[in-house]
């Protein structure tokens, strides 16, 4: 033991390696891949991401009412307006917006679209590229080598599933993306406490961001345990929970401050919006056909089929491999909590799988190269059975033959899937009804308008009055705050935006269906599902 | 303008509470780091010699036990330097009895000065030392038989002109204060130490500290006047660029017993503060070389009154976000401070089931409850004693409170915790 005492801070040497040798930039670049090789490959691999992701970013996949919610909210907030521009009922904990807040600077630099959620989905690519390269480091930390790591970032970044996922400002994103964080300084190869309470840290950003993200804590609580060692431990797991505990709590003290932790009369409260999650109705059985569950299950398995299924398979068969249980265990636990008979299924709950699903694909990739590697062929490797007698197959040729495979089967599915995101436009009903409303309706800031979440901002940026001038449509029924301002009920109203989120709406709504009833369409954009009609409320007509 | 008050004492306190709390996790940030704050087994070769001085005052009860058992020491080269008072007979008469048992170890110094404490007699000792090294124990530590030969083998191993051991009290079961007590010094010497080694700065401890003679020499011994003299000492060491460093080994260890009462732990802390104080004033830290030892040094020599100040302002603080009306988002930062705080109440009890473990000491959950509960009240004494050495040093009164009382007492103004 030679370790003694050593206190003396080690005086830096001059690094010979780090020295400006050469000039000539490809030395510097082969240099920096010799020196620094995962930085090069993560450089690569975001650039790539944010390539896909980002071409066509505004037009596919159809703006979501949840990314204008989301948004609106964090409209809120830009604008000292609180946690909600209604008011905030615990639905999500608000970090998730407090972030987009903090973004939404970006799109402004960039381009003004004709629709304020389609150019704001551009703060979304630095949290892509933040997940792949966490994606990849995560990777290296669970010791795959460094093609498997990069394996695990493509399918994290490329799959036509998030490509159409990650692209929509959901907070599901934010939450995965910090997950990962936390998983990474979990384990850390230095062991060193600041990265335990680092990683408890981001696990508690990555719940208040969205609460859901809870469900894997018991695989992060088993990658802290693995990433300490004996002599630290204790240390180390306090330092982890208590980081998680003490910002989760943040969460409840606000509630508190504000009188709303309990329900009662005439005020939002944690514990309410809690029980109504709760007692949510279910979205029925995932694999029963026809349930809203298997819907989207569906529409999931329509995007990428082979990340679902591989996916899935990957992560039951991660929990035998030691390196890859803590990834396996988290996307079990997430797979068996989507796959409850009767919870509520959302469409963006995929987001959260998709890191553990790449990472379990990667991690089952090289164990099985790993295990072929060692496989002895013998004769039958000789080949002159089949008259080649020259020809000798070993271990490796089978790997690469077998990638080749794996790749052209893999490799048009995923093409025609993200060509689709990055050259269909879905969004072209949105724009233009936008459009029309700019220039036909006069006086927007004496009009009121229903509209639903996604064309709210633009709307507020037309000149509409926010909260009541411009009302989100199910306020009209279900915000006392807004009812209380339409003493005569629909007549009150003197537009509705028709688009297929209010004509799916299955809360009944009686103030908007009058409205709607009660008037005649001004305008229409395209046809189907995706129709929008610009209805103007006949405030005199006796309805038809 | 009151929210903004708030939100910069918040965020005050929340950086002063998280810095504190980051030094005093030193010790375990890294495996590496944990196994380095260990002594290295010695080689079995001695080749320095020592002069271990033995400060007794009225500690007749306790001083022979003592030197006995540093007589037992596994070390070839050592004297054992007894220091008394000249209006002391009852100590002197042990000393003199020990040092006629033991001819060839064990010596007797007579402080005569008029007025006593702790550095006059460490300097009436300091021109007879013969060894190579100076070590002060107090009249009453129990001192391992291995530890001269592991301090040798850290000198040699590391060139070092300065060997602080670990000091340690041990009763944690006497009282609730107690049981904080013994924590502080776990925390202190197991952990925060180290880092002053590392950057260069340390108040060093009181006893079981070892320093090469002519270090000693050169800086004409501890400091008379001043009532931390271990810790002026070490600022002072630290200042010429000397090499100091830390071993913690639970098994080699000097253990002790925490002051008897509150009161005496009150003076005992008012004496340390204002030491603290002098040190401070004193202004030797500031020829350290580079500008982030002299603001640990600042923080460090102000710390006591830093941690009296925040306790006190915490509370007001989260008074005043409760029942004034401020927005949301000020009560939420006005509340930060809670966080690294109970942060250091879960990092203090996994301190002592750390402690329990490694002294073989059973700890009850009744313990971890003590610990908790008597954190403010702990705080409170703190914050008190702080007050106190700065109405004293504002007073001119700088004598040494400890005079008449106690003999126990004199032993457990070792460690600089604070």
């Amino acid at each position: 033991m030679a370790t003694v005492v050593a206190t003396v801070l080690d005086e830096e040497r001059p690094d010979p390696i780090s020295e400006p040798a050469a000039t000539d930039p490809r030395g510097r670049l082969s240099q920096l891949l010799a020196t620094r090789p995962d930085l090069v490959i993560t450089a690569l691999l975001v650039v790539a991401v944010v390539l896909v992701q980002g071409l066509n970013i505004d037009n596919f996949p159809t703006v979501s009412d949840d990314e204008g919610t989301y948004l609106a909210q964090a409209w809120a907030i830009q604008h000292g307006k609180g946690l909600a521009h209604y008011s905030y009922w615990y639905d999500h904990p608000p970090l998730g917006w407090v972030q987009i807040a903090a973004l939404s600077w970006i799109p402004a630099l960039i381009w003004h679209g004709p629709l304020v959620v389609m150019h704001a989905r551009v703060i979304m690519l630095p949290v892509s590229a933040a997940g792949t390269a966490l994606t990849y480091l995560v990777g290296r930390r669970i010791n795959l080598p460094r093609w498997a790591a990069a394996l695990a970032a493509v399918v994290f970044g490329l799959s036509p599933l998030s490509v159409t996922m990650q692209r929509e400002i959901y907070l599901d994103n934010f939450a995965a993306v910090w997950m990962l964080a936390a998983f990474a300084c979990a384990l850390s190869p230095r062991r060193h406490l600041w990265h335990h309470i680092a990683a408890g840290l981001c696990a508690a950003v990555s719940v208040l961001s969205k609460e859901t993200m809870l469900i894997t804590a018991p695989a992060l609580v088993m990658a802290v345990w693995r990433g300490t060692d004996k002599a630290t431990r204790k240390f180390s797991l306090v330092g982890f929970f208590i980081a998680f505990s003490t910002i989760g709590a943040q969460y409840l003290l606000y509630a508190v401050l504000k009188g709303e932790l309990f329900p009662g009369a005439g005020h939002n409260s944690l514990i309410g919006a809690l029980q109504y999650q709760l007692g949510r109705g279910g979205s029925g059985n995932i694999l029963k056909a026809g349930s809203v569950s298997n819907m989207t299950l569906h529409w999931w398995l329509v995007r990428d089929p082979l990340l679902i299924y591989a996916g899935t398979a990957a992560a039951l068969a991660a929990l035998a491999v030691r390196r890859l249980r803590e990834i396996g265990v988290a996307a079990v636990l997430l797979v068996a909590v989507a796959m409850r008979p009767n919870g509520y299924l959302p469409a963006m709950y995929v987001i959260q799988v998709i890191p553990f699903f790449a990472l379990a694909i990667a991690g089952m990739a090289d164990t099985g190269v790993r295990g072929l590697l060692r496989l002895r062929f013998g004769v039958l490797g000789r080949l002159d059975w089949l008259g080649l007698g020259r020809w000798r197959l070993g271990p490796r040729d089978l790997v690469a033959v077998l990638a080749i495979a794996l790749a052209g089967v893999v490799a048009p599915q995923w093409e025609a899937g993200d060509e689709t995101a990055d050259t269909a436009y879905s969004n072209n009903e949105y724009v233009a009804a936008a459009d029309w409303i700019r220039a036909n309706i006069p006086d927007p800031a004496h009009q009121r308008i229903v509209v639903d979440d996604a064309m709210w901002l633009d709307t507020v940026r037309d000149g509409f009055q926010p909260g009541l001038g411009a009302i989100w449509f199910y306020k009209v029924d279900l915000d006392p705050a807004v009812t209380r301002t339409l003493p005569h009920g629909w007549q009150d109203l003197d537009y509705v935006v028709l688009t297929s989120i209010i004509r799916q709406d299955p809360n009944g709504l009686p103030t908007v269906r009058a409205a709607i009833a009660h008037s005649t369409t001004v305008a229409t954009f395209g046809t189907g599902q995706q129709q929008i009609t610009i209805q103007k409320v006949d405030h005199t007509g006796s309805g038809q | 303008m009151i929210s903004a008050v708030i939100v910069l004492c918040s965020l005050m306190l929340f950086a002063v509470a998280v810095f504190t709390l980051w030094w005093m996790l030193h010790a375990w940030r890294t495996p590496e780091t944990l196994a380095a704050t260990k002594f290295a087994d010695p080689d079995g070769t001695g080749a320095l010699s020592f002069s271990l001085l033995v400060p007794a005052r009225h500690e007749q009860a306790v001083l022979e036990r003592t030197v006995l058992r540093l007589l037992e020491s596994t070390h070839p080269d050592f004297e054992v330097i007894v220091i008394v008072g000249h209006d002391d007979p009852d100590t002197a008469e042990v000393a003199h009895r020990l040092a006629a048992l033991h001819p060839e170890q064990v010596f007797v110094v007579t402080d005569t000065h008029e007025k006593k404490n702790k550095p006059k007699a460490l300097n009436s000792a300091l021109p007879t030392c013969r060894g190579d090294v100076v070590g002060v124990f107090d009249a009453e530590d129990q001192v391992h038989p291995d530890l001269l030969s592991h301090v040798d083998h850290a000198f040699r191993d590391t060139a070092a002109d300065v060997v602080q051991g670990g000091v340690q009290l041990i009763n944690f079961h006497s009282s609730w204060y107690s049981l904080r007590n013994c924590l502080e010094y776990f925390f202190w010497f197991r952990s925060r130490l180290h880092l002053h080694a590392a950057k260069g700065f340390i108040p060093l401890g009181g006893n079981t500290v070892f320093v090469r003679t002519d270090r000693l020499r050169a800086n004409d011994g501890w400091d008379q006047n001043c009532l931390a003299e271990d810790c002026d000492l070490g600022v002072r060491l630290s200042s010429q660029g000397a090499k100091v460093v830390v071993a913690y080994d639970s098994a080699m260890v000097t253990k002790e017993e925490t002051p008897d009462s509150v009161v005496s732990l009150f003076k005992q802390r008012t004496r340390w503060n204002q030491g603290f104080l002098q040190v401070y004033r004193k202004r030797d830290w500031r020829s350290l070389p580079s500008l982030r030892q002299r603001l640990l040094a600042r923080y460090t020599l102000a710390t006591p009154f830093v941690q009296a100040f925040s306790g006190l302002l915490i509370l007001v603080g989260v008074a005043v976000a409760l029942f004034s009306s401020v927005p949301d988002v000020v009560a939420l930062i006005s509340f930060s401070p809670l966080i690294p705080m109970v942060a250091m109440f879960a990092f203090e009890a996994v301190g002592l089931h750390d402690f329990g473990k490694q002294y073989q000491l059973t700890i009850k959950p009744s313990h971890y409850l003590k610990l908790i509960i008597g954190g403010p009240f702990y705080q409170l004494i703190l914050a008190g004693a702080a007050i106190r050495a700065v109405w004293r040093e504002l007073r001119g009164r700088k004598d040494w409170e400890l005079t008449r009382h106690v003999g126990a007492h004199l032993g457990v103004e070792a460690g600089t915790a604070s």
